[in-house]
């Protein structure tokens, strides 16, 4: 319980810092503009009725977007911002743990990935009868999971708000562009499949062209592979320097 | 541990590659006691707190903090102390209320407390501010405040009063008396030594790592004292007269005080700075 109640105590900080800061909220708000102005842009110009494949690659902006733009930078960035300001210290000089940390530092911002996630869906105008939304969910979830990991990650090597987004961009461009272009070529359709983010990409695509998508082994291997992949980098860097290297 | 001693440092040294930071320092910190560390940046101070509270593992020594090895302290020993480091942060966009709230939820501090220590350090008309435009010193004072909000046995303070304006700094030095008397016991370190003067029971001097001297700061003081000399200001005379203690002088003062033309007379000990140069050769400046 005493655990539970630190844990609370810091997702509450790192909420109300995270819902100050315009430039980490601007990407979550972004990511809903930006799937509802394509779909009445395109739209207009397809009559109103959008074709599958449209459907398919805006429902794949919005859900990459959320996952790597959002989940990455909106945690790696609110501790660069504590490193920056000097509070990380202080706050692991207050009696919280190094996991109470963790949690709390992930728990709103994975909350939030997964609920742009479903809103995103909503919003894209895809077919509902042919979403399996306790699959979309797991999905979801584990992307969002990933991604919030791989922001931690960041956080602990940047020094600052500015160092971190740098350090966020080759995440993004590998885990968001990949996917995105798989249809572009077949060495990136191939790379694609080994990627969390190429998983959800997949999952969309069936959604948007009206067919059932299922999760194969391929997929849930990668799914919790990356997952352990990217808590054990954590943890060995964390091992390491701590939070923050004195 | 004997009794009513809540920190102690034995033998400790801190060796970072090949550079030795902390060299063989052996101190006790009792309830409601100040010690003051009393040294130049560089000296070592900021390293001995790091390693008293866990942030820092020492090369060599033992460090004991309220009864347990340092080495072994978990991130719960932090509700029992409270830590101002020399660049302690604050969220500058939460209101200060907000600040002291978010570690009350850590520490289970009810809200009445929050009032209680924003008034001690006289911030109460500001708490619906944001801690970003708040002042310099009102700053450091909500850091305070932070770090006493849990009532800690030993309060570590780095610097607390560096760079700040005259009257918070008497602010401050107020309420550390003021903890002082609740029992509070303060390891405070600095290189002001009217600050350790004026507020300190016990001052060790460190230099390179090493402490040169240890006392209360009167004892430093007298202990350096070897020529002892006095001022005085004669009426109708501008220029002061600095008199040796002998029988010769002493006749003299004396003199001069029954025919009342003493206007003023002071002893000159030395002040902890000129103990630190004659002890160093260095300024205990930053």
């Amino acid at each position: 319980m005493e655990g539970i109640r630190k844990l609370t105590a810091v997702a509450k900080i790192k909420w109300i810092c995270i819902s100050k800061n315009t430039m980490i909220m601007l990407g979550p708000v972004l990511t809903i503009a930006l799937v509802y102005g394509c779909k009445i842009l395109y739209g207009e110009n397809t009559g109103g009725e959008l074709p599958p494949p449209l459907m398919a690659m805006i429902l794949c902006i919005g859900i990459s977007t959320n996952i790597c733009g959002d989940g990455f930078v909106m945690v790696g960035t609110a501790i660069a911002e504590e490193k920056e300001k000097h509070t990380l210290r202080v706050l692991m000089t207050s009696s919280i743990t190094g996991w109470q940390y963790f949690f709390g530092s992930i728990a709103l911002p994975f909350l939030l990935t997964v609920v742009i996630n479903v809103i995103v869906l909503y919003i894209s105008g895809v077919s509902l009868s042919y979403v399996s939304m306790p699959v979309f969910l797991f999905v979801s979830v584990i992307a969002s999971l990933i991604s919030c990991v791989i922001g931690m990650i960041v956080g602990i090597c940047a020094k600052n708000q500015m160092n971190a987004n740098l350090i966020a961009y080759p995440f993004m461009m590998v885990f968001m562009m990949v996917p995105m272009f798989g249809n572009m070529s077949e060495t990136l359709h191939k790379l694609s499949g080994f990627l969390f983010t190429g998983v959800v990409v997949e999952m969309t695509n069936c959604f948007a062209n009206n067919t059932p998508y299922v999760i194969r082994p391929l997929d849930m291997a990668v799914l919790i592979g990356e997952l352990a992949i990217s808590v054990l980098v954590f943890l060995l860097l964390y091992k390491r320097n701590g939070y923050e290297k004195d | 541990m004997e009794q009513n001693a809540l920190l102690k440092l034995s033998h400790i040294s801190k060796r970072y590659k090949t550079e030795l930071a902390l060299k063989d320092i052996s101190i006790t910190l009792r309830k409601g006691e100040i010690l003051g560390f009393l040294g130049p940046s560089g000296a070592g101070k900021t390293t001995t707190i790091k390693i008293i509270t866990g942030q820092l593992r020492q090369t060599a020594g033992e460090a004991k903090i309220l009864g347990t090895d340092s080495a072994n302290i978990d991130a719960s020993i932090y509700e029992k102390i409270g830590v101002v480091s020399d660049n302690s942060g604050i969220y500058e966009k939460m209101t200060v209320w907000q600040n002291l709230s978010c570690f009350a939820n850590i520490w289970r501090v009810p809200d009445e407390r929050i009032e209680e220590v924003l008034k001690q350090v006289g911030l109460t008309e500001h708490k619906k501010k944001l801690a970003g435009k708040l002042s310099k010193g009102q700053k450091q004072r909500l850091v305070l405040a932070r770090s006493v909000l849990h009532k800690p046995r030993i309060l570590f303070l780095d610097e607390p009063t560096s760079g700040l304006d005259p009257s918070t700094a008497v602010a401050i030095h107020k309420m550390l008396l003021d903890l002082r008397k609740e029992g509070m016991a303060i390891f405070l370190t600095t290189h002001n030594m009217e600050e350790a003067e004026k507020l300190c029971d016990h001052v060790a001097l460190l230099y390179q790592g090493n402490i040169v001297e240890f006392g209360t700061p009167q004892e430093i003081c007298l202990k350096y004292n070897r020529e002892k000399r006095y001022h005085l200001l004669l009426n109708g005379s501008k220029e002061e007269l600095v008199l040796e203690q002998n029988p010769e002088n002493a006749e003299k003062i004396s003199e001069w005080m029954r025919k009342d033309m003493i206007l003023c007379l002071h002893s000159c000990e030395p002040t902890l700075e000129s103990v630190f140069l004659e002890v160093t050769g260095a300024s205990l400046a930053p």
